[in-house]
C-alpha cells in the first residue's frame, strides 16, 4: 500500500487526470454531496481529542475509543474491539457503536444530516464520530474517522483517521464520502447534557433507546435536562410521565399526562396511560372514562389499540369487584 | 439463497416463556419505545418480536466469530428498531473497516477513481 500511496503522488497521476476527468464527473455526480462551500463555517479545532490509530481493519474500535476518551472514559481501541468488532465481517457496524456508547454510560446522539449540525457540534467542543463511503455507492468502501475541526482558510476538514492522527481532508471530498454513508454521524453525550443540536423528540428517542442499559440515575439525569430545555414538548412530558410511573410515582405520573392531554386531546397514548394511573390509584370511574374515551379515539389499525383494549377490559374487570374509592379521586381529572 | 429468520431452537422458547414476567404491573402502559414505535409509523414492534430479534441477532454475531458472552452483552444494548433491522439484514449493512469485497475489475476502477481524486480508498490503510 505504500507503493501505491507513492505511485499516487508520481507524475503520471497528472496525465491520468485529464484522461478521466469526464468519467469521474460523471460518476462522482451521482454522489449527490450538498452545496456547501464552507465560506460560512467558523474555524475549530479540538486539539486536545485523543488519537487511537487504527489496526487492521479496526477502524470501528479506533473511532469509538477517541469520542469515548474524549469524555474521559478509560478505554482504548484494544478494549472495545470485543464490544464492536466482528471479525466475520472485518468491521463494525452503526448500530453497535451506538450500544456500545450506551454501555459505556452516554447517550449516543445521531446529528441531523447537514454540515451544519456537524461543526456545530465540533464548535461546542464535541468531536462526531462519522460513517465514510470511500468507495463508490455501487462498491462502498466504508470507514469510521472523527471529526475534530475545519480550517475555512484551506476549507479543510481535519480528522483523526485512521492511522493519521491529524488528517486534513478538503471540505468536498469529506462532504461527498459522508453523503456515500448518508451523512451518518453521532455525538457521545453525557446523559445530563443534550448536544446543541439535539431536539426534543431526537433526544428522548436517543434516551430511550439508552434507557435499558443506562444506571436508572443516567435516565432519570437525561429526562430532567429534556424538562429544563424542552419544558413544552409533548414528547418529553410523555416520557417524564411514563418514566414517574415506572418509578411508582402514579399521582405524578396522572398528573403529567393530565397536562399534556390539555395541549394534545387526541393523545391516545397518554389517555390510556393516564386511565392506568389513575387505576394504580384506586380511581377506577374515571380511569374507565378515560380508558373508554381512548378507545373511541383510536384508530382500528393502530399499533396501540390492543394495548387500550386491554386496559379497557381489566378496568371493567377491576370496576365489578371494586369498593369506595377514595376521597382523592375527586381531584381527577 | 433465502437466509433463515427466527429459527426456533431452546433458547427461544425460553424466551418466550420468560417474556410476560419482564413487564411491569401495569401492563397496558404504552411506554415511550411503544409510543414513538407507533408515532412513525413503524411496524408495530410486539414484546415478543424484540425478544426473538434478539436472539437471532445473538446467534448471527457468535456464527461471525463473535465470543458468546460478548454477543449476548452487545445485543442487550441495542433498541428494538435496531435489533429489527439486524435480524433481518445484519450483512447488507455497512460495516465500517472493511476492503472485503474489493478485488478485480472492482480494485482497478477504484484504484483509477483514486488517481482522479472522487475516491478516498487508498490513504486509510
Amino acid at each position: 500500500m505504500q507503493a501505491l500511496a507513492a505511485f499516487r503522488d508520481a507524475r503520471v497521476t497528472r496525465a491520468l487526470r485529464l484522461g478521466f476527468v469526464v468519467a469521474a464527473l460523471a460518476v462522482a455526480g451521482c454522489a449527490g454531496a450538498p452545496r456547501v462551500d464552507g465560506t460560512s463555517l467558523p474555524a475549530v479545532e479540538l486539539e486536545d481529542v485523543p488519537f487511537f490509530p487504527q489496526t487492521d481493519y479496526q477502524c470501528g474500535p479506533a473511532a469509538l475509543a477517541t469520542i469515548l476518551a474524549h469524555e474521559g472514559l478509560p478505554v482504548d481501541a484494544d478494549s472495545l474491539a470485543p464490544a464492536v468488532y466482528i471479525e466475520g465481517l472485518r468491521g463494525s457496524l452503526q448500530a453497535e457503536l451506538l450500544a456500545a456508547t450506551r454501555r459505556h454510560g452516554l447517550v449516543p446522539y445521531r446529528l441531523r444530516p447537514d454540515p451544519d449540525a456537524l461543526f456545530a457540534e465540533v464548535g461546542s467542543g464535541k468531536p462526531v464520530l462519522v460513517l465514510q463511503n470511500l468507495g463508490l455507492d455501487r462498491f462502498p468502501v466504508w470507514h469510521y474517522a472523527v471529526v475534530v475541526g475545519f480550517d475555512p482558510a484551506r476549507r479543510e476538514v481535519l480528522l483523526r483517521s485512521g492511522t493519521e492522527h491529524r488528517r486534513r481532508e478538503p471540505l468536498k471530498r469529506f462532504l461527498r464520502s459522508w453523503a456515500r454513508a448518508d451523512h451518518w454521524a453521532f455525538v457521545a453525550a453525557a446523559p445530563d447534557e443534550p448536544p446543541v443540536t439535539a431536539d426534543a423528540d431526537g433526544w428522548i428517542r436517543a434516551v430511550t433507546d439508552a434507557a435499558r442499559v443506562l444506571a436508572p440515575s443516567s435516565a432519570d439525569a437525561a429526562l430532567h435536562a429534556a424538562t429544563s430545555r424542552w419544558p413544552n414538548a409533548p414528547i418529553v412530558m410523555y416520557a417524564s410521565a411514563v418514566r414517574a410511573g415506572e418509578a411508582g410515582r402514579w399521582e405524578d405520573a396522572a398528573r403529567a399526562y393530565a397536562m399534556l392531554l390539555e395541549h394534545e386531546p387526541g393523545n391516545v397514548a397518554a389517555r390510556n396511560n393516564l386511565a392506568n394511573m389513575l387505576a394504580e390509584g384506586g380511581c377506577l370511574g374515571e380511569a374507565l372514562r378515560q380508558a373508554r374515551a381512548a378507545l373511541e379515539d383510536v384508530r382500528t389499525d393502530s399499533p396501540l389499540r390492543p394495548a387500550i383494549e386491554d386496559t379497557v377490559e381489566t378496568l371493567v374487570r377491576r370496576s365489578e369487584a371494586a369498593t369506595a374509592e377514595p376521597a382523592y379521586c375527586a381531584s381527577f381529572p | 439463497m433465502r437466509r433463515r429468520r427466527f429459527g426456533p431452537s431452546v433458547l427461544m422458547l425460553c424466551a418466550l416463556l420468560v417474556a410476560p414476567l419482564q413487564s411491569t404491573s401495569y401492563a397496558a402502559v404504552i411506554g415511550t419505545e411503544q409510543y414513538l414505535g407507533a408515532m412513525e409509523r413503524e411496524r408495530a414492534l410486539e414484546r415478543i418480536d424484540a425478544v426473538l430479534a434478539r436472539e437471532a441477532v445473538r446467534e448471527r454475531l457468535t456464527q461471525l466469530g463473535v465470543d458468546p458472552a460478548d454477543a449476548l452483552e452487545r445485543a442487550a444494548a441495542l433498541s428494538d428498531a435496531e435489533l429489527l433491522a439486524l435480524a433481518e439484514n445484519l450483512e447488507e449493512l455497512p460495516a465500517g473497516g472493511s476492503l472485503l469485497g474489493v478485488i478485480g475489475v472492482v480494485f482497478v476502477v477504484l484504484l483509477i477513481l483514486e488517481l482522479v481524486g472522487v475516491t478516498d480508498v487508498f490513504n486509510k490503510i
